[in-house]
């Protein structure tokens, strides 16, 4: 092992440019994988924490399925199972706090208002008894609270001091009466108040939503059978345990994330074409050195060792440098949408490192260059010694496979058939086999595309006969060539793909969202979308806003958590579902549904109507199988309630979360709920602006869980937010396409090595350092073409893939647009990457001394 | 029994009407201690006859023996390990792996068989230094005129106690005193040192440092003789 050390460091070192940059390619491959991987769960984790901070210690927790509230009657069902030592009663709900509630400096984002009987609650949290100051809840307490020291350290307050706190009847302050030692329990920290007045302020009289239970007994089988038997009381509707987690949202994260890590390997894949093609050219450029060892008593596995190891110390040090940078993408991406998911989803973002992260980033990113290596190795030992002896002649043309051609040709022609059978699976499967079929058939374009271009290069260098002569050097090795032209590929297909995509997704956002929240203005609470942490304000606002002089319409959406089961859902065949509540009459007048299935009228029509009709939207109606027409049987706090599909549609701020829209009236008889989280407002035609403004801001002044923005501001306050992530989305395209510009600039610079002794030939019969120059630089642009050429096809189609994957998955109708402006800076760039590829070598071979090139091994 | 013996020794390379004949029905024997000097015009299976000798080639048909070892029956890695230590191979352009340095080189046959990196560097350095480049151990072959990159390649030959050196054209690329001093060097290898030393030439003058000058033409030998000058 020595010797191949030694050789290789002394090769690596004595080729620095060629190794940093194939190393380099391993880099940017694993810093990708590893970098989205410290983000995305990083990003889940964040979510995760705040969706199930509110979980119990006791030994049992019950809570409705659907998350909602129940009676609190139910206890007594609960208190009538025997061995039941204690049982108590509580609401319990994750508030989000609005930025800068607390002052600019707090860091408290969401905090769980607990409710509990303060007779009872003690027996099953000991910690209730031992405040460090102050004292516990009592009886006949009112706006009153328990919190812990370390709640109060960052809201910076003291005992009997007030915190304030948004809920449903507006700002209310609590009296702070004691303080409890600081929570192990990671998540939010809590506020304890009694339970009557929680229900108060939560606008949920008489309900509860979790009973907590410990048991008398401590043997495994005996706390099974209490268990069963509270189950028997309850019935199925309830569930034992945590509290159900509504994780549609953590679905689509584990989407982002697949994706992010096919980009990665899709890089890394490009790295080793890279790497593969520079061992290539090792082998040919050592022939002699191999020959000769060979020669010397070297065998077969001395020599594919040799090489390999070589790859090894490129693969570890690319890997680890890859880890290190991945690290601070990670990180770095982290800071920088950290505000963003702070302010739409107001959750904190902490970067995370996975053991298994970096263990399948060090076998990803060894594993691709000892891969790659591998065929080089094996070609480079079955060197004959004698190559040694012989002056050494570069191939005057290669062959290419047509077996290879055939079966890429086939393969790209299946790929078309599956694209024109629109159906999803056939096309997604097309778009791998595009690519790869291309990457087959390349070869044999290199002829065809070089002589192409090569007319138009021999008209620009026409005095010179250089245009001719570049097109001749890559025609002679078109295997060689294609493999460039393929890392180019893959680099630009993944550009011009993922950019079509984003371009289509953006188009059909931004206009979703000017029609969903067109309104003149918004009452926005701290998280859109998800929901659950958000705490509305009861029936009382809308009133008061309606009553605003020159205020025309208000909606509002209330929120309710369900779930619906079925066969037709993967997995579990169970989905959390939203249940959003409309008023079917004003909601449509400010806002709408884009329907996929269904008319306007129609549909909230049948909303309007008294009976049990939802629209549900089209992830859920793709995950579940749903048609119009279909009962779908809706877990509610009051039992499972039948809705009939009326119609598919979506709007923007639910897009990816299933969710089924019912009318307030149902909302509030199935679900109990009558709390508005989200309002829309229009101002009736010639109304003073500036007077309903006033009065509107004055309103919801007393509401600060919400944010009342102008919608055109809201508008482009969304579409600077959603830039702001797509503009780092574009920064990692650009990263993922560098490798390509490696992989030129490899090729050219090899080929330079490799005819040397020609390019002193040619230098000695006349041709000046221009031409020689020219020359090179041709070649560039030759294969630059070639691989740009092939790279935004390819990336047409994976785009065409992306969009018709999501309108498949019913995620949303997307309309596909034709990236025009896209194609034409790919190949922009793809060019400019072909000139500043070549300037080094070009530079390289014009300052060759003639006869040292001339004596050139 | 000779060092080397071959037996009708016929190598022909391509098939049918483009067949050529390299060698046709070569028998040759060397003995150790023996400089022998093959030479002929260009094409007439010089170095042809010193590739199979080798074992870096094999022939179509006939036999070679080296030390009663027939090597048609040698498995890719049994050869490659008769190379390896049995045999020195001197070429015409050096061929020295250029990063890495004199005694480093004259190292690599060891190296590759396995001995320990220090043992290696000792043994190349004796070499080194009992053919005149004690003063060069730590320069790269750039650092080096032609004669002495040839030196290390002799010293790289030599590394390993072979029995049998071959050299192709090994002063084809040198000045004429650099040849005559390389030469004498592969005269004093088979004299002082005892090996078998084959070496193929076009150069009549470089010839008659040899104890015995083998002439080919389209691949036979036409004429085997003792060096007159030798002999006087």
């Amino acid at each position: 092992m020595n010797l191949q050390l030694t050789l290789a460091a002394r090769y690596l070192g004595g080729r620095k440019l060629r190794a940093f940059l194939t190393t380099l390619a391993v880099v940017i491959g694993v810093m990708v994988i590893f970098g989205m991987g410290v983000y995305l769960p990083s990003f889940t984790a964040a979510f995760e924490k705040s969706l199930l901070a509110a979980s119990g210690q006791a030994d049992v927790v019950i809570t409705h399925k659907t998350g909602e509230s129940f009676a609190a009657t139910m206890l007594n069902r609960v208190r009538a199972v025997n061995g039941i030592a204690v049982s108590v009663g509580a609401v319990e709900r994750i508030i989000n706090i609005p930025p800068n509630f607390y002052g600019k400096n707090s860091t408290v984002t969401g905090l769980t208002l607990v409710g509990v009987e303060p007779a009872v609650a003690p027996y099953l949290h000991a910690d209730y008894t031992t405040p460090t100051q102050g004292r516990f809840l009592k009886q006949g307490d009112g706006n009153v609270a328990v919190i812990s020291e370390r709640l109060a350290d960052s809201l910076g307050v003291k005992l009997n001091d007030t915190v304030k706190l948004p809920t449903t009847q507006g700002v209310v302050k609590l009296t702070i009466v004691g303080l409890l030692p600081g929570r192990a329990l990671t998540g939010n920290e809590q506020i304890i108040i009694p339970l009557a007045q929680a229900q108060k302020l939560l606008d949920m009289p008489g309900r509860i939503n979790v009973i907590e239970a410990n048991l008398g007994v401590t043997g495994e089988a005996e706390r099974r059978a209490i268990v069963e038997q509270i189950k028997a009381q309850l019935g199925n509707t309830y569930t034992l345990g945590g509290l159900s987690s509504g994780s549609e949202f953590l679905g689509a994260m584990q989407m982002a994330e697949v994706i992010f890590n096919m980009l990665g390997l899709l890089t890394l894949a490009m790295g080793g074409f890279i790497i593969f093609n520079t061992f290539r050219t090792i082998v040919a450029e050592r022939r002699h050195d191999i020959g000769m060892l060979r020669a010397i008593g070297a065998n077969r596995a001395t020599i594919i060792s040799l090489v390999l190891t070589e790859g090894l110390v490129q693969g570890v040090v690319g890997t680890a440098i890859g880890i290190g940078l991945g690290y601070l993408l990670g990180v770095g991406i982290t800071a920088g949408t950290g505000a963003v998911m702070k302010s739409v989803m107001n959750i904190e973002l902490t970067p995370v490192v996975e053991p298994p992260l970096v263990v399948v980033s060090i076998l990803l990113g060894v594993g691709v260059t000892l891969f790659a290596g591998l065929l080089p190795a094996l070609s480079a030992s079955r060197v004959t010694p004698i190559e040694a002896l012989r002056p050494a002649l570069s191939q005057v043309a290669q062959r290419f496979s047509r077996i290879g051609t055939l079966v890429g040709a086939v393969m790209i022609g299946i790929a078309i058939a599956g694209l024109l059978t629109g159906f999803f699976p056939l096309v997604a499967l097309g778009g791998f086999m595009f690519l790869i079929g291309l990457v087959l058939v390349a070869p044999a374009l290199v002829r065809p595309i070089a002589n192409l271009f090569g007319m138009l290069l021999a008209l620009l260098f026409a005095r010179e006969g250089t245009g001719e002569l570049a097109q001749g050097n890559l025609t002679r090795q078109p295997s060689r060539a294609a493999i460039t032209a393929s890392a180019t590929m893959i680099g630009l297909a993944i550009v011009v793909g993922a950019g079509g995509m984003m371009f289509s997704l953006t188009g059909t956002v931004m206009q979703l969202f000017s029609k969903t929240l067109g309104s003149d203005y918004l009452l926005v609470p701290p998280s859109i979308a998800i929901w659950k942490g958000d705490v509305g304000a009861s029936e009382s606002l809308k009133a008061k806003i309606s009553s605003i002089p020159g205020v025309g319409v208000v909606s509002s959406l209330r929120y309710a958590q369900s779930s619906l089961q079925s066969a037709a859902i993967k997995g579990s065949g169970e989905a959390t579902i939203s249940v959003l509540g409309i008023d079917p009459v004003e909601y449509p007048k400010i806002s709408g549904l884009d329907f996929q299935k269904g008319t306007a009228q129609d549909a909230f029509a049948a909303l309007a109507a008294d009976e049990r009709n939802t629209i549900v939207n089209g992830i859920l109606a793709a995950g579940a199988n749903l048609k119009v027409g279909d009962l779908i049987p809706l877990a509610t706090p009051t039992g499972l309630q039948e809705y009939r599909i009326v119609a598919i549609g979506s709007e923007v701020l639910s897009m990816k979360i299933n969710t089924a829209y019912i009318s307030q009236a149902n909302l509030k008889a199935d679900f109990h709920k009558s709390e508005d989280v989200f309002y829309q407002v229009n101002l009736a035609p010639g109304a003073d602006v500036a007077l309903a403004e006033q009065w509107l801001n004055q309103i919801v002044a007393d509401y600060p869980q919400f944010r009342l923005v102008g919608g055109r501001e809201y508008t482009a306050e969304f579409s600077a937010q959603y830039d702001s992530i797509f503009i780092g989305f574009y920064v990692l395209l650009g990263v993922l396409a560098f490798p390509s510009l490696i992989a030129i600039l490899n090729t050219l610079a090899i080929g330079v090595i490799e005819r040397t002794r020609e390019i002193g030939m040619l230098r000695a019969i006349g041709a000046t350092r221009r031409q020689v120059w020219r020359t090179i630089v041709a070649e560039a642009l030759l294969l630059a073409a070639l691989g740009t050429g092939l790279g935004v096809l390819a990336g047409l189609y994976l785009s065409y893939v992306f969009v018709e994957g999501l309108n498949a998955s019913g995620i949303y109708k997307m309309a596909y647009a034709f990236p025009g402006a896209g194609v034409l800076a790919a190949t922009a760039v793809g060019l400019i990457f072909g000139v500043l590829a070549a300037l080094l070598p070009a530079r390289q071979a014009s300052q060759m001394e003639i006869i040292k090139a001339l004596r050139y091994e | 029994m000779s060092l080397i013996q071959t037996e009708n020794l016929t190598k022909v390379y391509g098939a049918g009407e483009t067949a050529i004949t390299a060698l046709n029905c070569v028998n040759l024997q060397v003995n150790a201690g023996e400089f022998v000097a093959v030479m002929g015009p260009s094409g007439c299976g010089k170095s042809t006859l010193l590739h199979l000798l080798g074992g870096l080639d094999r022939p179509t048909s006939g036999s070679v023996m080296i030390q009663d070892h027939p090597l048609a029956k040698l498995s890719d890695d049994a050869l490659s390990q008769l190379r390896r230590r049995k045999i020195g191979f001197v070429f015409q352009f050096f061929n020295l792996i250029p990063i890495l340095s004199s005694v480093e080189n004259a190292a690599l046959p060891l190296l590759l068989d396995g001995k320990n990196s220090a043992q290696a560097k000792h043994k190349a350095s004796e070499w080194l230094t009992k053919i005149g480049l004690g003063e060069r151990l730590k320069n790269r072959p750039d650092q080096l005129s032609a004669g002495q990159q040839q030196r290390v390649a002799i010293a790289r030959a030599l590394v390993t106690e072979p029995v049998l050196i071959l050299a192709d054209e090994p002063t084809g690329n040198l000045d004429t005193k650099s040849a005559d001093e390389i030469a004498d060097l592969l005269k004093q290898v088979a004299k002082t040192w005892g090996r078998a030393v084959l070496m193929v030439t076009h150069d009549p003058r470089i010839a008659t440092h040899a104890d015995r000058i083998v002439l080919m033409r389209d691949g036979q030998i036409v004429e085997d003789k003792r060096n007159a000058k030798d002999e006087g």
